[in-house]
């Protein structure tokens, strides 16, 4: 009758897919975006950068710092990134491989704000609460990945990263991906201290327990920093992915096709220009493309249907290239864990699920991403939850068609205490934060939201949950890292 | 003899019912007091089960498990109690589904979830016609009348009973409870039931509450 103990971590495994675009319609789009990145190209804002890439075959025009690429240059460059390799943890229990079995969700990053859990209400980040945070995530098994889902705003600008990096390494020993560490200096930062929690430079080759990831700005630019930075991570051998967030309507064209040819044109040139510079380095296809508000201008506050089928279609384009996708999930405009956040949150993480992301990203933010809330980590681990159950699906032997069975119990009886009831009940699925009492009950319980439930969960977790902690005097030589690199 | 008992309590938490059955046949046929096999085994066992229940370690079809075993057993054990002028469980609960209802599994998990809290559980079964809810009640004197019902158009036959307790003087005598989908706290109060519950475990708070304690006299 008792529960076996949950695993650390979770991964959803792939056997469902959803392929909207046709073979066809996926090699209208990579030749579209092969001649977006031959024509267009694209702005590499790094002069040093431009040259090396010119030297490695790139066409490049020195004074625009613009940088186009042939179709073979890019077809031959992509090749070289690996369609599979390791993200560790620092407990080997939580390791991770990227083949395409299985899809792995992150912890969200990098809000600047938090619901707090005592008030209720938002405030500023600190690291604190990005220690709170991380160590929440570490008892999610569900949660496989950790992001930085709030920015330690009280840590000196400078160093803010590795600040963020300490508070993470020293609260979980799950696999990290760095994303806020977005220039050199900061990233050769995270590598020192990933080397130390490794236990030197080859030991974190062989296991990189971080990776990273970088951004594009669109449409179709590359900053220098972190270009660079990912170039100190290939060097290190920590993967780094490239991250494409276009608006469509604002940042890429209106149509659905148009922005998903701007972001598959963004992460080939990315790709392929870190390929040229550090061939094999690992990286992965990040795909975050979202759509303006025809009223506000603003973001539209996550996934509507353009947004589940840009997953959709991405992910058809990472296999094509064979290499690991990270597809945007759990996406919501609404300020707190209301019906608008169960609605896009579930359909968007169904979606990118059916869609094969690799790593599907991420959980804990509300508000566009702006605002992390402990709640919504805990309420988008029943989703996940419910998405292993339907990936289950049905099984079809003797036992579950139970013939037998029902000839048993026979017209007007009763399943409820057949043995085979009692046998195979316990493979249903059951909620944690769904809510399934009786109105006397709700009534009685102060009218109780799942959110409620997820609360006290949160706080549960927060008193109880020790994270493995680093062994011996490694804490003292990450904060001297800090302090190096701050000086 | 303690191990035996020890062992039946087992056999219902494993919801094994030949090794219950037969353990108890043993205990009885062994002469040990009908009485302890009933508090200590078998009542005991259920009011276990009841708690895990509580805990969340065991589910309602398990509980539901549990009682049919322990109806079995205490087939075995009632006769020879009521031979050895011992008492019976606690408080007496007579359950029925009204006249024109033929659903009673609601019933059925109220009656196994009362027999967690220890008490008696009389089930008259389904489609019962008043006069026999009437009767039982006079003859079996039961501290609880749970009455189920799940159609909207069978609801009125809950009144149709309590009026006829009333007629044949025995409504003072005994608490009513009523239960099923459409029934609600007002509807409860409209026909002048005692109590209503919306699901199985509520049904044992509020039978508790009725019959006057916590837990029953068992």
């Amino acid at each position: 009758m008792g529960a076996e103990p949950a695993p650390r971590i979770r991964p959803v495994p792939l056997r469902m897919r959803l392929e909207p675009l046709s073979e066809n319609a996926v090699e209208r789009i990579h030749r579209a975006a092969l001649e977006v990145l031959r024509r267009t190209g694209m702005h590499v804002r790094s002069e040093r950068l431009v040259r090396a890439l010119g030297e490695a075959g790139a066409d490049v025009d020195a004074d625009q710092l613009r940088v186009r690429f042939a179709p073979e240059l890019v077809e031959e460059a992509i090749a070289r990134a690996p369609s599979s390799y390791l993200l560790a943890g620092r407990d080997p229990a939580c390791d991770i491989t990227l083949d395409g079995t299985h899809s792995y969700l992150t912890l969200d990053g990098c809000a600047s704000e938090l619901v707090d859990l005592t008030t209720g209400e938002r405030r500023p980040s600190t690291k604190a609460d990005l220690e709170a945070a991380t160590r929440m995530a570490d008892a999610v098994p569900e949660v496989t990945i950790i992001w930085q889902p709030v920015a330690a705003r009280d840590a000196p600008t400078r160093v803010q990263p590795l600040h963020e990096t300490h508070a993470q390494l020293t609260n979980t020993s799950k696999h990290i991906q760095q994303m806020t560490a977005i220039d050199p200096d900061n990233a050769r930062g995270v590598v020192e201290m990933a080397r130390i929690v490794a236990g030197g430079e080859p030991e974190l080759r062989e296991r990189p327990i971080v990776s990273a990831f970088q951004c594009t700005l669109s449409p179709l630019t590359i900053d220098g920093d972190p270009l660079e930075a990912a170039l100190v991570y290939a060097e290190a051998g920590i993967p780094c992915g490239w991250v494409s967030m276009p608006l469509s309507t604002a940042t890429a064209p209106t149509t659905p096709a148009g922005s998903v040819v701007l972001t598959n044109a963004e992460l080939l040139g990315a790709i392929a220009a870190v390929q040229l510079l550090a061939p094999g380095a690992p990286t992965f296809y990040g795909v975050c493309t979202s759509t303006m508000d025809l009223n506000s201008g603003s973001i539209a506050c996550g996934w509507g249907p353009e947004e589940n089928l840009f997953s959709l279609a991405c992910g058809q384009l990472a296999r094509r290239y064979h290499i690991p996708s990270e597809l945007g999930v759990f996406g919501t405009g609404a300020k707190t864990q209301d019906w608008q956040a169960g609605a896009q949150h579930m359909l968007s993480g169904f979606t990118s699920y059916l869609a094969g992301g690799d790593m599907l990203c991420a959980t804990g933010t509300i508000y566009a991403g702006r605002v992390f809330a402990f709640e919504q980590v805990l309420l988008d681990s029943e989703l996940v939850d419910i998405i292993h159950a339907l990936e289950d699906g049905m099984s079809v032997s003797d036992e579950d068609l139970a013939v037998d069975v029902i000839d048993d119990v026979g017209p007007g009886g009763h399943f409820l205490a057949h043995e085979h009831t009692l046998r195979n009940m316990r493979r249903n699925w059951l909620p944690r934060y769904f809510d399934r009492a009786t109105w006397e009950e709700w009534e009685a319980a102060g009218r109780p939201s799942p959110r409620d439930r997820a609360r006290e969960r949160a706080r549960r977790i927060l008193d109880e949950h020790h994270p493995d902690p680093l062994p011996g005097d490694v804490e003292a030589e990450l904060l001297r890292v800090i302090a190096a690199h701050e000086g | 003899m303690d191990e035996k008992i020890a062992a039946l309590r087992e056999a219902l938490y494993a919801l094994d019912d030949q090794a219950a059955v037969g353990i108890t046949r043993e205990l009885i046929d062994g002469g040990l007091e009908p009485q302890r096999v009933l508090q200590e085994g078998l009542a005991e066992a259920m009011l276990e089960i009841g708690r895990r229940w509580n805990a969340g370690d065991v589910f309602l079809p398990e509980v539901v498990a549990a009682a049919e075993i322990f109806k079995r057993c205490n087939e075995i054990v009632e006769p020879a109690l009521i031979e050895a002028g011992g008492h019976t469980l606690g408080h007496r609960v007579v359950m029925a589904t009204v006249k024109g209802d033929l659903h009673d599994l609601g019933k059925n998990m109220v009656g196994a979830m009362m027999k967690t809290a220890g008490f008696q559980v009389h089930d008259l079964g389904k489609d019962v016609p008043t006069e026999r809810i009437v009767e039982a009640v006079r003859e079996m004197e039961p501290t609880i009348v749970g009455l189920s019902s799940l159609l909207t158009t069978t609801v009125p036959e809950q009144r149709v009973v309590i009026q006829a307790l009333e007629e044949a003087g025995l409504r003072g005598r005994v608490k009513i409870m009523v239960g099923g989908a459409p029934v609600t706290e007002d509807w409860a109060a409209e026909i002048g039931a005692d109590g209503f519950a919306p699901n199985a475990p509520e049904a044992v708070k509020v039978a508790l509450r009725l019959a006057g304690s916590e837990r029953p006299e068992a």
